[in-house]
């Protein structure tokens, strides 16, 4: 009884330091910027934080920025669907699935009330997901307290191997990223004893690779060389929009969905290595499944809008629970705000909601702020940013390339960093032609100090016997759960291979 | 690299490496199995724009340092949508001078960041 107390109490603290005006005006913009990148397509929002990243340091206080850097995520989740809508694009990578219903239902003359349906559900979604948040985190936090290096190696394990299984197109080269960007992390400094690793001379490796280096050039210029090879016509179907609010039969056929969804993601959101993307993959399915006219998907069922988008913004909400609780982040964009959090000298983990309450519910309180902001910016203005689709990309792509030259010089103020940004962003566009995909790098690149000292420290206690991971009962679920997947996943593989 | 009971600073890496072969291989053997797509690296010149892209990037960190922000950006811009895309002369003035006074804006009033001067001191 008291805990739920004090959390009433944390919240009310929260509110009071997200209602003032600086954090209101960062809410603001970190909602208006989501909802710009999740319209454009060819810049995401995983990007756009790693844009902001050298910001952060200038903004001031980490609530500020934070909040700041969460609107865009969550933002970026309800602008995707517009895109995705009007011109059959997804505008990033969670709306994929929007496109399929929700094209055919703009083609016939319905682009009202799928925008209408996907606003709305993605607020209720959101919410959702922000109360789960509010209720899951602090009890999860105290749990975690219990958490000791052999449960924490098993945990970011579980993270890695989950967001390669569900992110990419191949196992093996999901790994591949992953392994590379556990060995780029390992760069610099032994966390451990202090011994200097593959800095071939270069004194300013010795502190590692910098982060916000590595990521404006994995994804801010390496995405913008890949989208110079493709030319991103933008096709609306209409321009003219009406009937944003749904009929009272649109909103039948969509609540059960809405609903759906917000469970389906918030569970998704949880897990390590899950996220939006995969959780409005899931929703589709499930809708699919559960439908009295499964026929009618694809052909422009309101459903197929209504859950998926759904089931993105409480999956973006339920990802910081992992974040926040356990100071492990579950996909890029999480990955970009962790790194944002220690840039600031917080360090997420289940002590982060005792030490810095104000950090934690400041942002857990703009969440529902930043919501009601975004149901607004995209339900009555949902046709002024349509017209954002007319700024062509190649205005936009020098722009972004500058952002991040002079950004990145910013930080440390020498051009050596605008150099090693550039060769990233080579890198991260090689990545991308030959199906790589560099979000599992960051997020592998952020986690290795944590698995590699968990991994040794849990040696160091059992003079190493590796059954220490199975020995204790919640790491010990936790590698069993992860020893099941990969056999099942094996075995999948093996039959498909069968039937071919 | 120390031993499994009291692992030393090479011990992950060692490890990731040797994951490293294991997939590399699977993966050669995977290409090796299956029939091998005949689809080119970069069909049809699509090598060109990002070439270029590269090429004016590594001409403005040349430049950034030697003549400082505002006589490289300016001219950045114009050649990035010149160069590469075929933006009309009047919106690309506009914007080049627009973009320009706004990044000064952003990093130097509002965030107080000293941008390179070149020799503009």
């Amino acid at each position: 009884m008291n805990e739920i107390l004090g959390m009433f109490q944390g919240l009310a603290n929260g509110f009071s330091i997200a209602f003032s005006l600086t954090n209101l005006t960062f809410a603001l913009i970190g909602a208006l910027l989501g909802t710009i990148v999740g319209i454009l397509p060819g810049l995401g929002p995983a990007a756009t934080i790693s844009l902001l990243l050298p910001l952060s340091f200038k903004i001031g206080s980490p609530v500020t920025s934070i909040i700041m850097m969460a609107g865009i995520f969550y933002g970026a989740m309800y602008g995707g669907s517009t895109t995705s809508i009007l011109v059959n694009i997804p505008g990033e990578a969670a709306s994929v699935v929007t496109c399929i219903d929700g094209y055919q239902m703009a083609l016939k003359g319905r682009a009202g009330p799928a925008l209408g349906i996907a606003a709305i559900g993605s607020f209720i979604a959101g919410t959702i997901g922000i109360i789960g948040l509010t209720f899951v985190a602090p009890p999860l936090a105290e749990f975690a307290l219990k958490f000791g290096p052999p449960e924490y190696f098993a945990l970011t394990l579980l993270g890695l191997l989950m967001a390669t299984l569900l992110g990419g197109s191949s196992f093996v080269k999901g790994l591949i990223v992953v392994v590379l960007g556990l060995l780029l992390g390992s760069v610099g400094l032994d966390p451990i004893s202090g011994a200097i690793r593959f800095t071939w001379g270069f004194f300013m490796l010795q502190e590692g690779v910098d982060f916000v280096t590595l990521a404006m050039g994995m994804f801010g210029i390496g995405e913008i060389l890949i989208n110079l090879e493709k030319e991103l016509t933008t096709e609306l179907v209409t321009r003219k929009i009406t009937h944003l609010w749904p009929t009272l039969k649109d909103w039948a056929e969509s609540k059960w969905a809405i609903l759906r969804g917000s469970f389906i993601g918030f569970f998704i959101g949880i897990l390590p290595g899950g996220g939006a993307v995969v959780s409005s993959l899931v929703s589709y399915a499930v809708e699919k499944k559960v439908s009295k006219h499964p026929e009618e998907f694809g052909k422009g069922a309101i459903q197929g809008v209504a859950g998926p988008e759904s089931a993105n913004n409480s999956a973006a909400s339920a990802s910081f629970i992992p974040l926040l609780t356990l100071g492990i982040p579950g996909n890029a964009s999480i990955a970009m705000i962790f790194a944002a959090l220690l840039i600031q000298g917080v360090q997420p983990g289940p002590f982060l909601i005792t030490e810095r309450p104000d950090v934690f519910w400041g942002v857990v309180a703009s969440m529902y702020i930043g919501n009601v902001m975004l149901l607004v910016l995209n339900l009555p203005m949902v046709g002024m940013w349509v017209q954002l689709l007319r700024v062509p990309y190649a205005i936009l792509a020098p722009i972004i390339v500058l952002f991040c030259c002079i950004g990145v010089y910013s930080v440390r103020n020498t051009v050596f960093d605008i150099w090693v940004m550039g060769i990233f962003g080579i890198i991260g566009y090689l990545f991308r032609k030959v199906d790589l995909e560099p979000g599992p790098l960051i997020l592998a690149f952020v986690l290795g100090p944590i698995l590699e000292r968990s991994l040794r420290q849990a040696l160091l206690i059992s003079a190493g016997s590796p059954f220490i991971f199975f020995k204790r009962p919640i790491s010990g679920t936790i590698m069993s759960f992860l020893l099941i997947f990969i056999a099942f996943q094996i075995l999948a593989r093996f039959r498909w291979r069968k039937r071919l | 690299m120390g031993r499994v009971k009291h692992p030393g600073p090479g011990f992950l890496p060692f490890g990731l490496a040797l994951c490293l072969i294991i997939l590399s291989l699977a993966l050669i053997f995977k290409s090796w199995k299956g029939n091998i797509s005949s689809t080119p690296f970069w069909p049809q010149r699509t090598w060109l724009r990002p070439l270029l892209g590269v090429s004016i990037f590594i001409f403005y960190a040349l430049a950034i340092e030697r003549l400082g922000f505002l006589l490289s950006t300016f001219p950045f811009l114009i050649i990035w949508m010149r160069l590469i895309e075929r933006v009309r002369w009047r919106t690309l003035i506009g914007i080049s001078i627009g973009t320009t006074a706004g990044l000064y804006f952003i990093f130097v009033f509002f965030l107080e960041v000293p941008l390179p001067t070149g020799f503009l001191k």
